[in-house]
């Protein structure tokens, strides 16, 4: 009777596989907060968001300022995001309302691949190619604009993917209507088909977002980590993740919490930018 | 002109790495050891560990992913608030950073489990972090299926492991092939998780439990901390870029086969 | 009531079918007879296939479905929620409106579900060629067994789908308007195959189709809506009712389509 036995054996091991998959989220912020603790109980949460810079390793008087991270951190993703969004949609909407078929089917290979490449080699390509340019217009190259313009290529494919998802998912009929009403085709494009698919180029945007202020390893390459809240985009910056990545290796109980604690505090982020992503539809 | 320019660059990354990474390229750059902290030798032992920590990820996350993915179509109805808990958790795990997933193994897997800095824990870490990718593209796969092939199957009484394995499986596979390939796209291409969790050891790791550095890794530590890295630094990233172009191909390739076989 | 359900392959009694608030199926009483063709007609969305899928407890797959009341098959009730369903469905086998094979070869078509009810590699064959034989399509297929099923016709792949079902040797086969999805001259193949199951099997089927009904059904019996839920109006004997329907809903049908 071993065939027809029920599929109780199946239904627990998946509900087990379900259970563990569902709980990981809460797991892994769990941990962060734990880890963390020392910082929120010593009341050095305060000091956390008010000093104004970070020396957690000094002897004497230690800072445990995140502001100028935190600040660095939003600035390179805004610039990387005004840098990719403009581009973005426009390479899509040449993709579907205006290039013929095979340079459309190039593009989507190109952009694929693109956005396959890992960020390591971004950074590489970053820290090899773009610093030195910026070098030669003021030193000293490794700045918040190089972070921008490395950040804004890895997530120009994002953007562009999402707004041609986008547009293609709009009805075709509005702007055949547009048509119709003898608008030109940048008026159709324009004023009927991107506001139709607004709120999905919006949530492309925010998923670009949140990629890139969670990158690590391009931004550790090419903005300088130097923690301090910059003055222009020629400026070194040391955004959060940065800080994680060089301070891990060599952090030691207190400053290690602190470390925890910036890394919750990037969770919060981007669970923020989740969460614009998922109203933007309703609205 | 956006498009152009969009293209443009990518080009330009590839043909600099082509045109500084070639040169270095050999079979002996492929096989034989670290030396001089990257400045000479080859990059082998870094595919050992890269291969290594990649199959560590893959056993855990696809038999998870896969099987997370069926437990919401087929153990509970759509629309139930445990599918909801369910996929709102995943795309909360899809949107953390790689370096928050760095932080959690090196204080679970590597503290905690006691597995310390190895091959083992930086392949965990990886499993939790593609995991979302694979639970997504599964259960996309599966969802896009026709249902009555599954009516069909449940009216000629069928047991849902047998509806599972024989009829949608061998149907969702091009899908579930794609999310393994964006999946070994994303765990290969990964270096801040890594970092602080397998460790940069440039020996040749003798067992799971060994550090071991990752091709990723290679890349940085030569391109930040080894002084004149950098040719040798884009021969491993060259490296890199080939076999994920190559594991994209192939799994289209596959994929198209497979479809091909099927119908 | 022994009587009947000695004649009767199905005995439905006070059936009703919830999808959550909304009462698809209120009341209904049928016998079900033994190897005839009852054929279920009536308007659409008047519960016919739901009370099709009740019959084989297809709808436990529908989220929010409750279905009350009995149905007894082989003197036992179907509707109690610890009856064997996947022995059930061996029993009682189905075709559906659109052709519904495995996308495998048509091989495995009968080898997966074969296999699955216990069957050696032998019998499996056996059965499949029968099968096949019992459809006409073995002439057609026997040098293609392994190619894609989906690669056959419409209506060769509804009767593929037959002959699944005949494989593993059910008591009934429901259908579900078997032959709407396909060509007149398909369609004309599949009709006349269900009337040669009639020996064999007993036969349910849900047609629009009231020229078609009124060609194979033994037994009629017409759905319709009644305060906002469907149920049975009408039941019997085809020729009679197709003669004389007595629900004037049922003589209204009947005869705007006999117009």
């Amino acid at each position: 009777m071993f065939r027809h036995r029920n599929d109780r054996g199946l239904k627990w091991l998946l509900s087990g596989v379900a259970l563990i998959c569902g709980s990981l989220v809460i797991g892994i912020v769990g941990f962060l907060l734990v880890e963390a603790w020392p910082v929120f109980s010593s009341g050095q949460i305060f000091a956390f968001f008010s000093d104004g810079a970070w020396q957690p390793g000094s002897d004497r008087e230690p800072q445990f300022g995140i502001t100028p991270m935190l600040l660095a951190s939003l600035a390179v993703t805004l610039l990387a995001t005004a840098l990719a969004v403009p581009p973005g949609i426009l390479a899509a909407i040449f993709q579907i309302y205006y290039s013929p078929k095979w340079l459309a089917t190039f593009q989507d290979r190109a952009m694929e691949l693109l956005a396959g490449v890992p960020s390591i080699i971004f950074g590489f390509w970053g820290l090899t190619v773009i610093v030195p340019i910026i070098n030669q217009i003021r030193p000293p190259g490794q700045s918040l604009l190089a972070g921008g313009i490395v950040l804004g290529l890895m997530i120009l494919p994002t953007v562009s993917l999402t707004t041609r998802a986008a547009l293609q998912a709009i009805d075709r009929s509005l702007v055949y209507g547009g048509a119709a009403l003898g608008l030109s085709r940048p008026r159709q494009i324009f004023s009927i088909a991107l506001p139709a698919a607004r709120s999905g180029i919006l949530s492309g945007c925010m998923l670009a977002m949140t990629r890139a202020i969670g990158e690590t390893m391009a931004v550790v390459m090419v903005c300088g980590n130097i923690a301090k809240i910059p003055h222009s985009i020629f400026d070194p910056v040391r955004p959060v993740t940065s800080t994680i990545a060089l301070e891990m290796g060599y952090a030691t109980e207190g400053h290690r919490s602190l470390l925890y604690a910036a890394g919750f505090v990037l969770v919060v982020l981007t669970g923020f930018l989740l969460l614009l992503r998922r109203r933007e539809p309703v609205l | 002109m956006a498009a152009v320019l969009s293209v443009g660059a990518l080009l330009w990354i590839v043909l600099d790495l082509v045109k500084m990474g070639t040169s270095q390229i050999d079979w002996e750059f492929l096989t034989s050891g670290v030396e001089e902290s990257g400045r000479a030798g080859g990059i082998g032992p870094v595919i050992k560990s890269t291969l290594l920590i990649l199959m560590c990820c893959l056993l855990v996350a696809i038999p998870f992913g896969v099987g997370c993915a069926f437990w919401i179509t087929e153990m509970v109805s759509p629309g139930s608030r445990l599918t909801a808990w369910l996929t709102r958790s995943v795309d909360l795990l899809a949107s953390i950073p790689s370096i928050v997933f760095g932080l959690f193994g090196m204080a679970f897997f590597c503290r905690i489990l006691g597995l310390g800095f190895s091959i083992l824990s930086g392949g965990l870490t990886l499993a939790c972090m593609i995991l979302p990718i694979l639970i997504r593209t599964t259960l996309a796969a599966v969802q896009s299926l026709p249902p009555d092939l599954r009516l069909s199957a449940t009216a000629m009484g069928l047991r849902k492991s047998t509806i599972l394995s024989r009829v949608l499986l061998p149907r969702a596979f091009p899908g579930i092939l794609i999310g393994f390939t964006i999946g070994v796209a994303r765990a290969l291409s990964e270096t801040a998780a890594l970092i602080f969790t397998s460790g940069y050891a440039t020996r040749s790791p003798a067992s799971l439990l060994d550090s071991g550095r990752s091709i990723s890794v290679h890349i940085f530590d030569m391109a930040m901390n080894v002084p004149n890295g950098a040719t040798r630094a884009s021969a491993s990233a060259l490296v890199l870029l080939l076999v994920i172009l190559m594991i994209n191909y192939l799994a289209n390739y596959f994929s198209d086969q497979w479809l091909k076989k099927v119908n | 009531m022994a009587q009947e359900s000695e004649l009767a392959a199905i005995s439905v009694r006070n059936l009703s079918i919830q999808y959550g608030d909304f009462a698809a199926l209120q009341n209904v009483n049928l016998d079900i007879p033994r190897n005839q063709i009852s054929a279920l007609v009536g308007p659409s969305g008047c519960g016919k296939s739901s009370f099709l899928n009740s019959l084989n407890r297809l709808t436990d797959l529908i989220p929010g479905c409750r279905v009350k009341g009995e149905v007894i098959f082989q003197t036992q009730n179907l509707t109690d929620s610890k009856h064997d369903v996947l022995s059930l469905r061996r029993q009682i086998g189905m075709v559906f409106q659109k052709p519904n094979p495995f996308p495998q070869s048509i091989r495995r078509n009968f080898e997966i579900p074969l296999r699955e009810h216990g069957f050696s590699k032998k019998e499996c064959r056996d059965r499949m060629v029968e099968a096949l034989t019992q459809v006409g399509l073995w002439e057609e297929v026997s040098d293609r067994l392994e190619k894609g099923a989906a690669n056959l016709s419409g209506g060769q792949q509804q009767r593929l789908c037959i002959a699944r079902a005949l494989a593993l040797e059910p008591e009934v086969i429901l259908f579900d308007e078997p032959c709407s999805a396909l060509d007149p001259i398909a369609s004309a193949v599949v009709e006349d195959l269900i009337v040669s199951l009639r020996e064999r099997v007993t036969v349910v089927i849900v047609t629009h189709n009231l020229a078609q009904a009124r060609r194979i059904a033994d037994q009629l019996s017409v759905f319709w809506v009644r305060d906002g839920s469907g149920t049975i109006v009408e039941s019997g004997d085809a020729g009679e009712i197709f003669q004389s329907p007595s629900d004037p809903d049922a003589l209204n049908y009947l005869c705007g389509a006999r117009g």
